[in-house]
């Protein structure tokens, strides 16, 4: 198919990384007939072996409450993930083996994964496109520099990516939340459906409630089955009912016949030869054996995630010609919102785990100005009973109490808010001056705030949050202690920002690095600004897209 | 009780001479009962795991489903104990679980596991009044009642019984309660 391709190096595409976005360069580079090496820096994953959704509790030594001690000991970081449990916590990295620094007043989550994979097999799978509200938000507001792309160069890569991973939802017809290649929407439960009704008696079409867009399949779906509603989709899903790199874009790539996986396989950095202006290789430490050697390319991408794959260029002091790779790390501002009871219902329940909740579209500076802040953000919530739950500390003992156990309790409904953050020079990685990981690789120091736009819309949220269940009818509106520690979010970006000017910016309109032409960052580095939709969709739009133009040339003969 | 326990513990009690005299289904009996009365947990002794297993199957008793001790709670708590909590938490408790057999001493002359069910009934009312209008810290009570509804709602005697297992496999955000 690639003739054209003739190459001394051991690859013609080292991709780094083996998760959202490394998945999609492994398709997209073996698809279009690239023999490419993929290296991961953690363990393999055997589906079989390794998924353990359907554990039932009694079958976890400590009930699904996770070995404190253990934690505390050695992810006393990365417990703080909202899908940390039990059983998935094998999914994350070990703290002590690799440790990184911040403040000691700014602290920042860095939730990390290293198992093939990466973080594909526990992210929460809502998956919504952006705008050319967002894509010109930067050059509307003077703020950072200009996104090189805008929406119609992005949307038949949306449409690529969603017809492969399956994403179900409900079309709304948004101009500033596009519809997408949906598959049948999940159902809202009774609440949720009051709710959408009061809000669009109240509200109309500013701010309305849809289901979730969401990663998770309601039909068959290229050779992938249905979701069954289990529940624990963070700890795996034996029937590939979600997308995850493991689960649909690696087995693409191998039934290529051009992947070559490596796992155990930590960068050390990037070998680059002056002379030519190219990176020709890639040198790794091997996770187990400590061994080190290199392996030779003719492109390589970076798909580490967006921190990591900062730390990589920084140690590999590549591609910072505008000392912007690092800078600008932004996430997503959360725990702003409100729950709120519901009396009524008490006959209905929800049966089976949606792994889904409602979205609530952005509506602040969207048709109107508000004078507190600039950007917006969106609600991600769900109605549910609290069950057996609600008897932990409620009165009582004996058989009168044990029928209580069988109460489902009172309905409640939540909105939690995901907020725009402003990119800022000054929230920056660096290479730590002393402080290196198991492997002796220098670790990052990470400086991140919250800055007074952010925190003015965290602020907003529990305002309107309040106003959308008070029109609903809810009692007993209490609001979440907020807002999250930056990184919290895991949605963090920005270390390598694509941009027009060599001068201010690490990547061209194809996420290709200025300095290094056989370089490509795909990962959330990428990102000019941080939207507030979550941003895996448009990481993986972006990967592809960032593949068929490198293919297009080395086939010109220009790389 | 493993069978080689058994041997071991007639061995450490000097009764192997009469062990011949037995015939197998009361050597089984016997078993059992040193399983009982001598089993000890890591972090209970044997009679600070048999209170709370009885504690916990009056908080939730067997009636036509299965109860606190079906469900293995009294084992649960215990490694909670030895291995979950801190070792100040741990203490709370421990130092709080004598106060069932204080308790049941003043009212009746007893341990709390020797006592009337009624008299162990009145007890724990008492302490579960206590520990919801107890103020600064928590009340040791509230933990045992804690970790006696977790422990029984996580195990499958008790979602089996709360309709909560085998999982249903599919959806519906409106379903009518039917129990």
């Amino acid at each position: 198919m690639m003739a054209v391709l003739q190459s001394r190096a051991d690859f013609d595409a080292i991709v780094v990384g083996s998760g959202m976005t490394g998945g999609w360069a492994a398709k997209e580079l073996t698809e279009l007939g690239l023999r490419t090496l993929v290296l991961e820096a953690g363990r393999p994953i055997v589906p079989e072996r390794d998924y353990v959704e359907h554990t039932p509790p009694w079958e976890m030594p400590f009930r699904g409450l996770g070995d404190r001690r253990a934690t505390l000991a050695r992810q006393s970081t990365q417990r703080n993930s909202v899908s940390f449990d039990e059983l998935s916590h094998v999914f994350w990295t070990d703290d002590v083996d690799n440790p990184y620094s911040t403040p000691a007043d700014r602290p920042f989550h860095w939730f990390r994964a290293r198992q093939v994979g990466g973080k594909s097999i526990i992210w929460g799978r809502q998956v919504y496109r952006w705008s050319d509200l967002d894509f010109e938000a930067n050059q509307r507001d003077g703020v950072a520099v200009d996104w090189t792309i805008r929406y119609a160069d992005l949307a038949p890569w949306y449409d690529h990516v969603e017809r492969f991973i399956g994403v179900s939802g409900q079309i709304e017809g948004l101009a500033h939340l596009p519809d997408g290649q949906f598959l049948p929407p999940m159902d809202l439960n009774c609440v949720e459906r009051h709710v959408r009704e009061r809000m669009r008696e109240r509200f109309g079409r500013e701010r309305i409630l849809t289901i979730g867009r969401v990663a998770n399949l309601t039909t068959t779906h290229n050779g992938r089955a249905a979701c069954h509603y289990c529940g624990p989709c963070h700890r795996g899903c034996i029937t590939r009912s979600y997308f995850s790199s493991v689960n649909a874009t690696l087995p693409a790539a191998r039934a290529t016949g051009r992947l070559t996986l490596r796992p155990y396989s930590i960068v050390r950095g990037l070998v680059y030869d002056s002379s030519r202006n190219r990176i020709t290789g890639v040198r790794i430490v091997d996770a187990q054996t400590k061994a080190e050697r290199e392996y030779t390319g003719r492109i390589v991408f970076l798909c580490a995630s967006a921190l990591e794959s900062a730390r990589i260029l920084l140690n590999s002091r590549v591609g910072n010609s505008s000392d912007q790779v690092g800078r600008n790390i932004m996430d997503h501002i959360k725990w702003g919102g409100a729950t709120g009871q519901f009396d009524g219902w008490s006959d209905r329940r929800e049966i089976g785990d949606r792994p889904n909740g409602i979205y609530v579209p952005r509506f602040r500076n969207v048709s109107s100005r508000h004078s507190g802040f600039i950007r917006g953000y969106g609600f991600q919530g769900a109605a549910d009973r609290p069950g057996w739950r609600s008897a932990l500390r409620a009165p009582g003992i004996g058989a009168a109490f044990k029928q209580r156990l069988n109460d489902l309790g009172p309905w409640s409904m939540s909105f939690w808010g995901f907020g725009e953050m402003l990119p800022s020079a000054d929230n920056r990685a660096t290479i730590h001056p002393t402080l290196v990981d198991k492997w002796g690789i220098p670790s990052l120091h990470i400086d991140c705030r919250w800055g007074e736009n952010d925190l003015a819309i965290h602020r907003d949220m529990n305002v309107t949050a309040a106003e959308l269940l008070e029109a609903a009818g809810a009692t007993n509106i209490d609001h979440p202690n907020g807002p999250s520690t930056p990184g919290g979010t895991n949605h963090e970006m920005g270390t390598a920002r694509m941009g027009r000017d060599p001068k201010t910016s690490v990547l061209n309109s194809w996420n290709q690095a200025w300095d290094v032409p056989n370089l490509f960052v795909t990962d959330g580095a990428a990102m000019t600004s941080s939207g507030c939709q979550n941003p895996s969709l448009t990481y993986m739009a972006l990967t592809a897209r960032a593949c068929h133009h490198a293919v297009d040339l080395l086939k010109r003969k220009e790389l | 009780m493993e069978r080689r326990e058994l041997i071991q513990w007639l061995v450490a009690t000097a009764g192997l001479p009469w062990l011949e005299s037995l015939a197998p289904h009361d050597l089984l009996a016997l078993g059992r009962d040193v399983h009982r009365r001598g089993a000890t947990g890591r972090a209970l002794g044997a009679h600070a795991l048999q209170t709370v297993t009885l504690a916990a199957e009056r908080i939730i008793p067997a009636t036509d489903t299965p109860g606190a001790t079906d469900a293995g709670v009294g084992a649960f708590i215990d490694k909670m104990l030895a291995d979950w909590h801190t070792p100040a938490e741990r203490d709370r408790f421990l130092a709080g679980l004598p106060e069932l057999d204080a308790r049941c001493r003043a009212r009746a002359g007893k341990d709390f596991v020797d006592c009337a069910a009624a008299d162990q009934v009145a007890v724990l009312t008492a302490l579960d009044d206590e520990a919801r209008s107890a103020t600064s810290r928590e009340h040791w009570f509230a933990r045992l009642k804690y970790l006696t509804v977790y422990g029984y709602c996580t195990s499958e005697p008790g979602m089996r019984a709360l309709g909560l297992f085998p999982v249903p496999w599919r959806y519906d955000g409106c379903a009518p309660v039917t129990r």
